[in-house]
């Protein structure tokens, strides 16, 4: 593990080491909220895909007709975030996922699902948080 | 020889699950409601592929006209025998292909055949097949994003959620990643 610098230090997280961890939920290919993993999955074309807390910048919902919208909205490089200083990235030349949206008929269950992954980013910066206040 | 059966198993995004059968003279599914048959004979048979997805792990069919089949539900422990099996009535080996599952929202896009993939350390994350892309747009220098088609009708119950759009950030400008053509 590299030494802990303030700044603009890339941190490494990771989702799951290996395919066995991933919650048997994501056979529904349904967006699932893996809290212990801190780690929201979703269902892209059959595969279930991973994204890491630390990687979501914010989700948004709308209702629209019969169906309800959710938008996962991502950290990526040249975004105005107004502190720079959270968001290093490994390699800002690779391609980044941006936002992916998905629509549901059942409007209940995105509206938990905006809640949880609001939440889980809620207790991750408060996490990043108390870190920096140790490390001070 | 006998015929060997797996049950609980999708073809392609159905969420509609049958039986898959191995034999000598080829493969076939056989879905439990519908009855409709996708069979593959052993001698257009050309290539195997073993691959966690999100309903357990999927086998992916080459065939030689290039065709390709995708089938989910496989368990972690079918595979040792459905490799035996390819390998004894086939000939052919079935191999895997790692995924990644770090997380990460960054990586390098891959055109792959009929697939736009992306890959997160030489690992898959996920594919795109680009036949379902309806609508692709480049929004400032920077930006692509591709529609899909939604086949369903949204009247099935066990139905997953339904991707609408995926924005790519691409820092790189000498590189238009657009799709070149569209639906």
């Amino acid at each position: 593990a590299s030494g802990p610098r303030e700044g603009k230090t890339w941190k490494r997280f990771q989702s799951f080491k290996g395919e066995a961890a991933l919650p048997p939920e994501v056979d529904r290919l349904r967006i699932h909220v893996d809290r212990k993993a801190q780690t929201v999955i979703l269902p892209i074309h059959g595969f279930a895909v991973p994204f890491h807390i630390n990687t979501i910048k914010n989700v948004s919902k709308n209702d629209e007709g019969d169906f309800t919208y959710l938008r996962i909205n991502f950290q990526t490089p040249g975004q105005l975030t107004g502190k720079k200083d959270d968001t290093p990235f490994e390699d800002p030349d690779a391609t980044f996922i941006r936002s992916v949206s998905y629509r549901s008929p059942d409007s209940h269950r995105f509206d938990n699902i905006s809640k949880q992954i609001t939440e889980l980013k809620k207790e991750a910066n408060k996490r990043e948080q108390q870190k920096k206040e140790m490390a001070d | 020889m006998a015929t060997t059966q797996f049950d609980q198993i999708y073809h392609g995004l159905s969420t509609e699950v049958g039986k898959f059968r191995v034999a000598p003279s080829g493969m076939a599914w056989k879905g439990a409601d519908s009855e409709g048959v996708v069979a593959m004979s052993s001698t257009d048979i050309k290539w195997a592929q073993w691959i966690r997805v999100a309903r357990n792990f999927q086998l992916r069919v080459g065939m030689r006209d290039h065709r390709k089949e995708k089938f989910d539900g496989f368990l972690r422990e079918d595979h040792d025998k459905l490799s035996s099996l390819l390998k004894n009535h086939f000939g052919i080996t079935l191999e895997a292909r790692e995924v990644s599952f770090k997380g990460w929202n960054w990586g390098v896009t891959d055109f792959q055949g009929e697939d736009l993939a992306f890959m997160v350390q030489d690992k898959v994350a996920f594919e795109l097949p680009l036949r379902h892309v309806a609508n692709s747009n480049i929004a400032g220098r920077t930006e692509v994003s591709l529609e899909f088609a939604n086949p369903s009708t949204g009247r099935a119950k066990g139905l997953g959620d339904e991707m609408m759009e995926i924005r790519f950030h691409v820092p790189g400008t000498q590189k238009s990643k657009a799709t070149g053509s569209d639906a």
